[in-house]
């Protein structure tokens, strides 16, 4: 029940008006000595009762009458709750149990599954219920259905996860599933330990209208938690060998300080360790002494003691000596001169990823030459026939990227093994110098060679002049990325295996065109190379719940592509996650989810055990932030939400007389005042004449 | 006699005015002489001089009182006898436990106690009775005999000396304004004696009295009827001539009380909180059904019973009384 003036309840202090009346007119006990009462003793005591029974109920009359007023004056009115409209009988219930790592603070796990399995003993035979588990994402571990042995084990199957709380997903499949359902009463059990961070407040959950929601909250008393949350190195030189200084930021949300000993591990060995004093509710610096690091990439992890959060306490990361992307240029055996050497120099300039550029005639390749590569750059040259052909498609469904520029090549000269590779055809130079040149008149600001220049002002392609380029037929699955003026494709890519192939219509240099001393042509030869090449930041670690996207992340799979056996055409690169599960990865499937803490593995059939690509997962360390939030906040938030949109939707569709009938309650209060004021009179008067008389 | 032959101009007969008196005898003398006065009667003139019998002469009877016509007549020899001849004993029995101190609330400071009215009324019956030649004696009571003067022609001074020292006595012992208090302080001290009853008293004054005897009980009679006159009884088997005079005050008959109060039992000191106003109506009704009670139960058993208010002057009183007393000789 709400009020709409609801200011006037401030009236309901003049009730302290007939309550002061009262006492000032109650009894006085004045002592009368009297001879006898002896006949006063004979009279029945039942009317003296009576009399003061009358005082009362004038009194009660009194302050009736006016609470009736003031709660008329205060309009109140009802809003007819969902629940009331679901009616009774067998109900729907989803059971929403947090799985997030912070879960596994001390006993919050174990007084979750306790939580569900009470939630599963009030699920009737006619009742059905579903177990759905989530964390950064949420999915369903049991049908819907009434068989309690079936979601017990499913409760005792699931486990903690290295993710954060999300509470969005979880409701909203919650209310997929209610919505599906027909049954009269519908529920959501939320078992949680109700961080809130879990909870941005602008997730979009319909709940169904009628839904309720319960939440069972297990997040006992909080005692404060010492974490890893972040690792910095630091190398001296890119040099191998070069010294390594490890820092690492420790945070306590105690309330309390923490002394704790953090250990540095590399390569599987501890390599120093540091003693540190946290403040409560603050962080420090664990630094330790520079060490030496093998080459190649080497894995890493700090660690704290354990404490009432594990997952926390360990933080993962890789040391990769030189992560610079190696770019081969081959060049035609006549080349122009300088013809790779904007090319070059744009790639060079940068360091987010570093490139080293190798500029080759085509006479001169092997297929070694292709090995560890990350982008192969065909400057006007066919695609390699024979073995060489063998060997850079092998590397490109390993995840090489190759950057085709045609030039003045024959179509017929690309041979047929690459056709199929390319989807692209070489068509007709086109020359329109005679116009002053063509320029790129569309691109596509989705891709991501494109995307960095989408804002207003970060980049102007329009100022760059194409005078010739080649004419491109785009076959089947191949993607356009830019246009130029006349509508023809400028830049065309397509995936093949793990790799890219990506076909740039006119020239690298300044000889078909002037972008090369256009400002623009340094980002975007860069963005060009990194999305042709699969690179983007060297990233240490990642964090669990993200999804590893090999499409983006070439630089992982450098190198093992010619770790593959002698002969294989096509090695299958997998993720092997720290508890030993695998994820294959194929020319349709770039992607993984990392859920697991620790270190995961990238490799090949052939990569022996422990020589892949190590990739570091560490929890959420947002996830650390035990702040508290109500559990009746989250319900009235999801639950208004349903609510806001029903209540829009039922004020749209309400009439003003549908209004008018909710509200009239404060009629019916104005009466009752009357009435009761009516009776006040006629007791009043009653009274008076007993005492007259 | 009625009220309305009754003369006006009797201010002396105000019961108001005779408390500022201090010297009960002179009140006693004023109330009679006046009322006396008023009658325009003379006492001397009273049946002592009337014919009352003829005995037969027995040897040594005064020859003079020889009624020598009807010896002439009847040749045998017979004394008169007259009435004035033969004195009677005028005891007086008064009630003087504590509800006979009451003094009504509402009647402020002209009022008097009805143990004071009783005083003035007994005083002046005592001296009307002294002024026949009667013998007059006084026993007060509450749980027992507390005074008595047995009857006596010479004793009139003595019961006017017991009545003034008892109404003394029972205005030491007033309530008064803080006789709330007093009373409850009484009662948690636990030396307040109960409701006194009558027949201890009169039992023991019926063995007392030797002579048939005009015996007058004043009291509030706040006690069962039944049991009062149980106790009566006691005195009327003697065969003396019992009267009973029930004194009131007029708050006792009016209830005229308005505010929520405690009411607090003079005697007996339990206190009742009390709303009068809803009260008053069933309180007059049984006091009234209580004197209807006394009254009817008194007319069985041919003893003068007569409600005093004392707010009323006492020549109401003493009309009643002798109007009830002249009805009964002319019966008798």
């Amino acid at each position: 029940m709400s009020f709409l003036a609801p200011w006037f309840l401030a009236g309901l202090v003049s009730i302290g008006v007939p309550i002061a009346i009262h006492l000032i007119n109650r009894e006085r006990k004045t002592v009368v000595p009297f001879p006898s009462l002896m006949f006063i003793q004979r009279v029945p005591y039942r009317s003296v009762r009576q009399q003061k029974l009358r005082h009362l109920l004038l009194f009660i009359l009194r302050c009736l009458a006016l609470f009736l007023f003031v709660a008329a004056f205060a309009r109140p009115f009802f809003v007819k709750p969902p629940s009331l409209a679901a009616g009774v009988g067998a109900k729907e219930v989803v059971i929403l149990l947090d799985r997030s790592y912070s879960m596994g603070y001390g006993t919050r796990w174990k007084a979750a599954q306790d939580s569900a399995k009470v939630a599963i003993a009030s699920i009737g035979p006619k009742d059905r219920a579903t177990i759905v588990a989530f964390a950064n994402d949420a999915s369903a571990l049991t049908e819907p259905s009434a068989d309690h042995a079936n979601m017990e084990r499913a409760i005792a199957r699931a486990t903690i996860s290295s993710e954060g709380t999300r509470f969005g997903p979880a409701l909203k499949l919650a209310g997929d599933i209610l919505g599906a359902s027909n049954m009269p009463r519908r529920e959501v059990v939320l078992i949680s330990d109700f961080q809130r961070r879990g909870w941005s407040g602008q997730s979009e959950i319909h709940l169904p209208q009628g839904v309720e929601v319960i939440p069972m909250d297990v997040s006992g008393k909080d005692v404060g938690d010492v974490a890893v949350a972040s690792v910095e190195t630091d190398r001296a030189s890119d040099e191998a060998g070069a010294p390594v200084t490890v820092t690492a930021r420790l945070t306590n949300t105690g309330s309390a300080p923490r002394t704790v000993e953090a250990t540095l591990e590399l390569a599987g060995r501890t390599v120093g360790s540091s003693r540190v004093t946290i403040p409560p509710a603050g962080s420090v610096q664990a630094r330790f002494a520079p060490t030496t690091v093998p080459g190649g990439i080497t894995k890493g992890s700090v660690k704290i003691p354990s404490d009432a959060l594990a997952a926390n306490d360990q933080f993962f990361f890789t040391l990769a000596p030189d992560e610079a992307v190696s770019v081969l240029v081959i060049e035609p055996t006549s080349s122009r001169t300088n013809q790779a050497l904007f090319l070059k120099r744009a790639l060079e300039i940068g360091d987010q990823p570093r490139f080293r550029v190798d500029v080759k005639r085509v006479d001169s390749i092997t297929p070694r030459d292709f090995a560890s590569r990350g982008l192969v750059v065909l400057d006007e040259v066919a695609p390699p026939g024979g073995d060489l052909g063998v060997a850079l498609r092998a590397e490109l469904k390993g995840g090489t990227g190759i950057l085709v520029v045609p030039g003045d090549v024959p179509g017929d000269r690309v041979p047929k093994e690459w056709t199929t590779v390319l989807r692209v055809g070489y068509g007709d130079v086109v020359n329109r110098a005679n116009a002053g040149g063509a320029r790129l008149a569309r691109l596509s600001y989705a891709s991501p060679v494109f995307e960095a220049f989408a804002a207003p002002g970060s980049g102007d392609f329009a100022s760059a002049h194409v005078f010739t380029h080649r004419t491109l037929r785009v076959v089947g699955d191949s993607g356009v990325l830019a246009w130029y003026d006349d509508g023809t494709p400028a830049l065309v890519e397509r995936s093949v295996g793990q790799g890219r192939v990506v076909v740039w219509s006119t020239s690298i240099d300044d000889y078909w065109t002037d972008m090369p001393t256009q400002p623009v042509f340094l980002p975007f030869m860069r963005q060009l190379a990194r999305h042709a090449g699969r690179f983007s930041n060297s990233r240490p670690w990642f964090t669990a719940g993200e999804v590893l996207d090999l499409s983006r992340h070439g630089e992982l799979t450098v190198g093992l592509a010619t770790k593959a056996a002698p002969g294989a055409d096509a090695p299958v690169l997998s993720l092997m996650s720290p508890s030993g599960k695998r994820a294959r990865f194929s020319d349709s499937t770039h992607a993984s989810a990392l859920l697991e803490r620790g270190f995961y593995e990238l490799r090949t059939q052939a990569t022996a055990d422990g020589a892949g690509r190590p990739v570091a997962v560490n929890v959420d360390m947002a996830e650390s932030d035990m702040a508290h939030m109500e559990p009746r906040e989250l319900v009235a938030a999801a639950t208004a939400t349903a609510g806001t949109v029903n209540g829009a939707s039922t004020a749209e569709a309400g009439t003003a007389a549908e209004r008018e009938r909710n509200q009239r309650m404060w009629w019916y209060l104005l009466i009752g005042a009357f009435l009761v004021l009516a009776a006040e009179t006629i007791l009043s008067n009653r009274l008076s004449r007993t005492v007259t008389t | 006699m009625t009220a309305a032959a009754r003369p006006t101009g009797n201010e002396f007969l105000d019961p108001a005015i005779l408390s500022r008196i201090g010297n009960l005898e002179f009140v006693a003398k004023a109330v009679v002489e006046g009322f006396i006065n008023g009658l325009h009667r003379s006492p001397n003139l009273g049946s002592s001089t009337d014919f009352a019998q003829h005995r037969q002469y027995t040897p040594g009877d005064d020859i003079r009182k020889v009624d020598w016509k009807l010896f002439a007549r009847t040749d045998r020899f017979y004394v008169k006898e007259f009435e004035a001849d033969t004195n009677a004993n005028f005891l007086a029995i008064l009630d003087v436990s504590p509800s006979m101190r009451y003094k009504g609330s509402t009647s402020g400071d002209r009022g008097v106690s009805k143990l004071e009215y009783a005083c003035f009324l007994t005083a002046a019956l005592a001296y009307f009775s002294a002024g026949q030649r009667d013998r007059v004696g006084l026993a007060t009571f509450d749980h027992g005999i507390v005074d008595y003067v047995p009857p006596s022609s010479k004793h009139l001074r003595l019961v006017l000396h017991s009545l003034d020292r008892a109404n003394r006595a029972a205005a030491v012992h007033s309530p008064g304004e803080s006789g709330g208090a007093a009373i409850t302080a009484a009662a948690d001290a636990k030396t307040l004696t109960g409701r006194a009853s009558m027949m201890p008293p009169m039992k023991q004054l019926s063995e007392s009295t030797r002579r048939r005897s005009i015996v007058l009980v004043i009291s509030d009679f706040y006690e069962d009827p039944q049991a009062v006159f149980d106790a009566v009884d006691n005195l009327r088997g003697r065969g003396n001539d019992v009267i009973c005079f029930q004194l009131l005050d007029k708050d006792e008959i009016e209830f005229p009380f308005s505010d929520s109060s405690n009411f607090i039992d003079i005697e007996t000191g339990e206190k009742m909180p009390l709303i009068p106003d809803y009260l008053r109506k069933e309180y007059k009704k049984l006091v009234a059904e209580h004197t209807a009670t006394l009254a009817r139960m008194a007319a069985e058993r041919r003893i003068d019973y007569t409600l005093f208010d004392t707010s009323q002057p006492i020549a109401d009183a003493l009309y009643a009384y002798l109007g009830a007393r002249e009805r009964y000789n002319r019966v008798r």
